[in-house]
């Protein structure tokens, strides 16, 4: 349950361009997180309603786009995107169980659309 | 703010050192940041503006910072990460008593509350810190940073930090630790590798703990070596007891191989 520390780390950068930019309100917050990221779309939601509450983010929406991992085979040296859902990163050329993990593992504030 | 559910209730987060110094340790907890500028009156056009911020920065600057200390002492850090239960504080007790007069260790070791492992590592030649997190489920690496300031690290070349029991949370949190270590015990069940996956896949080594009572479990240490090469093929493996002293030696082998050059 640590969403609710990442969802304010991120709030406070949202808030900070809000004021820069002089935006009364704060439509859209997007957030890139990698399937490997370790945390849990939905309690990123949740969070974000939460702490968001009686600021100028209040009511914004919460998107959230998906990195899929991308692994590197030394073997076959190059890169594959490894299957949604699964965590097995076999490549497809070889067969090899590959652990380079390339991509993934993201955790960005992507962009903010404001008024 | 509470760190769990957002409310106001400040996170108890303490040190406490068992030999070293204590007093200077705390630094003034981080100011609260200014409350935003009122926003001025504006027309209400819809801009938008691309960030691309990590929202880990503040924690990946302070374990960069954290990783700077620990060169500079040219000391080895480990990060120990597992479930609540799997072997962390006995294997360190062991270690700190065997390897421990062979090279200077250090402990720094998170929980929610009581410094009850703390007690359990320390040894007059061995410094500890015992973190409370409170109600955080893993460290930071400002907390790590803390805990390292509470501890006289002269002549130390290994320093153990001992995460919080928590499968989940840990993985996303670079402590500035140059392993990161995941055990995994014999009282678990075979599949936790791929139940947990990001953890095992950000393991530099997985310990295969509680060897010596694995058979009276039925646990099945063919499944779970095939489970951690399946999701960790970049880890290192090895199987031990700290009761019964197996694997311990390839164990501290791992460790010297890993100390920087003094």
């Amino acid at each position: 349950m640590h969403e609710v520390g990442i969802i304010e780390s991120a709030l406070e950068v949202v808030l900070r361009h809000a004021a820069e930019q002089h935006a009364q309100r704060v439509e859209r917050v997007v957030l890139r997180i990698g399937t490997l990221a370790g945390v849990e779309p939905t309690a990123l939601h949740f969070a974000f309603d939460a702490v968001s509450r009686g600021t100028p983010a209040d009511g914004a929406a919460l998107e959230i786009e998906s990195v899929a991992a991308a692994v590197y085979c030394a073997g076959c040296a190059r890169e594959f995107t490894a299957e949604r859902g699964s965590f097995i990163f076999r490549c497809p050329t070889c067969g090899d169980f590959c652990g380079e993990v390339r991509r993934g593992r993201e955790l960005e504030l992507s962009r903010i659309e404001m008024t | 703010m509470c760190i769990e559910c957002g409310c106001e209730n400040s996170v108890p987060f303490g040190v406490k050192v068992l030999r070293a110094v204590a007093p200077q340790l705390l630094r003034p907890k981080t100011p609260a940041p200014a409350p935003l500028a009122t926003v001025a009156a504006a027309a209400p056009t819809s801009h938008t503006v691309e960030v691309h911020a990590s929202l880990l920065a503040k924690n990946d600057s302070a374990a960069a910072r954290n990783r700077a200390v620990f060169a500079a002492h040219r000391l080895l850090a480990l990060n120990l990460v597992s479930s609540p239960g799997a072997g962390k504080t006995t294997l360190l007790s062991r270690t700190v008593d065997e390897f421990g007069h062979e090279e200077k260790c250090a402990v720094v070791v998170g929980d929610l509350e009581t410094d009850n492992d703390a007690r359990r590592i320390h040894r007059p030649h061995v410094p500890v810190a015992q973190i409370t997190t409170g109600t955080a489920c893993h460290l930071d690496a400002d907390m790590v940073a803390r805990g390292v300031e509470a501890l006289d690290l002269a002549g130390v070349r290994v320093l153990f930090i001992e995460n919080v029991g928590n499968l989940v949370c840990p993985a996303s949190f670079d402590l500035g630790e140059a392993v990161r270590v995941v055990l995994l015990s014999a009282t678990e069940g075979e599949d936790k590798p791929l139940k947990y996956p990001p953890i095992f896949k950000s393991a530099h080594l997985v310990l295969l703990t509680k060897i010596d009572v694995a058979g009276a479990l039925g646990f099945d240490r063919a499944a779970a070596v095939d489970n951690i090469r399946r999701i960790a093929p970049q880890a290192q493996l090895i199987q031990l007891s700290a009761r019964s002293g197996e694997g311990l030696d390839e164990w501290y082998r791992f460790l010297r191989a890993h100390l920087p050059r003094a």
